[in-house]
């Protein structure tokens, strides 16, 4: 290391800036720009849905909340409802290969098709680097985009933490209220929950 | 069982009834099955005496590598919930809590326990018991097991105790599982310890004042998405206590009035904290209360 120049300085700057220039997404600020392929094979960027409400959705079919939203046909009707109303809806897998949940283009077509599902795109994110941009901590969570690119929910689908398939019916939907608030020009009441389920499946996770 | 492989089928079944007749006899039943572990309803006392409350515990017995939640999960998972079925004139109460681990990897923690854990139950029993002989008490538990993958469970446990009007009387086969399982619960923190929380922007700063140097804390928080999980706690070392710096969660959009949690010092002891946030930050915050939880937070710890 050469004390005479100012590098060292600098590299360290660097560093230390860099988890602050990559933060991941907030409620009330721009959403992370990603670029990703979907199981059907085309590639999806979320900048070009600017000006169309866009539904990020975690997914892991391997775990039992999202098996809640999934057998119930409750994810699904979300899927068809908001789709036939113009949202963009994106289901993102980023469980790591040999994680639970994770599947090859293939399997999740497969899987789209008996389950009935009906997103936008499935995006297939095996290194889990859009799970890491919005700070995805578990399957099911819900991030919804507003017209303007900004995060206006970022959490739980619903109020109802647990496994049981008939939590469904009574449940608040936190997904269908700030669609819907936002869509009446609302502020959205509730812009953040605790995002309950499975931890994501990423690369080097134990538990 | 070789010797057993010629036997007629007749004395294969006698011998099965045998079995089953000796561990029904048993000290203790070994527990209903849960995913990947076992369960079981143990009372305190031998009976129940009108009047005088008792404890209840839900023993959880896992294999290893295998936790169950604390009552804020932490960025995964689901606390235990117990629905009971008590003859009129028992009650339950808020399950007593024990200190939690913190779980998980780099990104993603967890608070909850391993191995083994018993959730302890005050019961309040009303004096109008006493027209029974015994009181029937069922629990039906759901439970979410998780290790690297995460599995629900549900079972129904009951335990039948006597009702009598005797004082009560510990019972010998469950004293130690019970002392076990007090000594894993926080304590309130000492009268005369001082503590204090400031608003820091991005963080809450937790400053305490307990007598001597503190080289080692950790803090539970009760409240779901108040400071990020997974964020490294960094503490100061103070002289006569420490400084332990807290990230707010990214979910946290409303100023707190409160830091509540369980704080683990050195040599796991640890303490209930319940502190406001100081008045300053307070002032540069306005009042508020938190963000809507997305599950209620009744069952927290007793204080």
């Amino acid at each position: 290391m050469k004390r005479s120049t100012p590098y060292p300085m600098l590299v360290a700057l660097v560093i230390c800036a860099t988890p602050l220039l990559i933060s991941a997404a907030k409620v009330g600020q721009a959403a992370p720009d990603f670029t990703a392929t979907a199981s059907n094979g085309k590639t999806f960027r979320l900048n070009d849905y600017r000006g169309k409400y866009v539904v990020l959705e975690w997914h892991n079919n391997g775990c039992p909340y999202v098996g809640k939203h999934y057998k119930s046909g409750n994810m699904q009707r979300l899927q068809k409802e908001w789709t036939g109303r113009g949202v963009v809806w994106f289901t993102i897998i980023s469980s790591a290969p040999g994680k639970q949940g994770y599947v090859t283009a293939s399997e999740e077509n497969q899987y789209l098709a008996k389950m009935q599902a009906a997103p936008t795109a499935a995006l297939l994110d095996p290194t889990g680097e859009i799970g890491h941009l919005y700070d995805a901590k578990t399957s099911p969570q819900m991030v919804v985009i507003n017209l303007e690119g900004t995060v206006i929910y970022d959490g739980a689908i619903d109020d109802k933490p647990t496994t049981d398939l008939s939590d469904v019916a009574g449940a608040t939907n936190y997904v269908t209220l700030a669609l819907e608030q936002a869509m009446a020009g609302k502020q959205v009441e509730t812009p953040a929950t605790r995002p309950y389920g499975c931890s994501v499946k990423y690369s080097g996770s134990t538990h | 069982m070789r010797g057993c492989e010629s036997s007629r089928r007749f004395s294969a079944a006698l011998g099965f009834l045998v079995a089953q007749l000796l561990c029904a006899a048993g000290v203790r039943a070994s527990g209903s099955p849960i995913p990947h572990g076992t369960l079981e309803l143990v009372a305190e006392n031998r009976w129940v005496t009108p009047g005088h409350g008792f404890s209840l515990g839900l023993h959880f017995q896992l294999e290893r590598g295998w936790h169950i939640y604390w009552v804020n999960p932490g960025d995964s998972g689901e606390p235990p919930r117990v629905a009971w079925q008590l003859p009129p004139g028992l009650s339950p109460g808020a399950i007593k809590w024990p200190t939690p681990r913190r779980l998980g990897t780099s990104s993603i923690v967890d608070f909850g326990y391993e191995d083994t854990v018993t959730l302890i139950v005050p019961v309040h029993a009303e004096t109008s018991l006493a027209a029974q002989p015994l009181a029937h008490i069922g629990a039906e538990i759901k439970v979410l097991v998780c290790r690297e993958i995460c599995i629900p469970g549900k079972t129904q446990l009951s335990l039948t105790l006597p009702i009598k009007s005797q004082l009560p009387a510990p019972d010998v086969r469950t004293r130690e599982l019970f002392a076990a399982a007090r000594k894993d619960l926080p304590r309130p923190a000492p009268q005369n310890w001082k503590f204090s929380v400031d608003d820091a922007k991005d963080s809450f700063v937790l400053a305490a004042n307990v007598g001597p140097q503190i080289t080692r804390a950790i803090f539970f928080p009760l409240a779901e998405a108040q400071i990020d999980n997974s964020a490294p706690q960094i503490l100061q070392p103070q002289p006569s206590g420490f400084r332990l710096t807290l990230r707010k969660s990214d979910r946290l959009l409303k100023p707190i009035e409160r830091l509540k949690g369980v704080l683990v010092l050195t040599a796991d002891r640890a303490y209930v904290i319940d502190v406001p946030l100081s008045r300053a930050s307070a002032a540069r915050n306005g009042h508020g209360t938190g963000i809507h939880p997305a599950q209620s937070l009744e069952e927290e710890s007793q204080r």
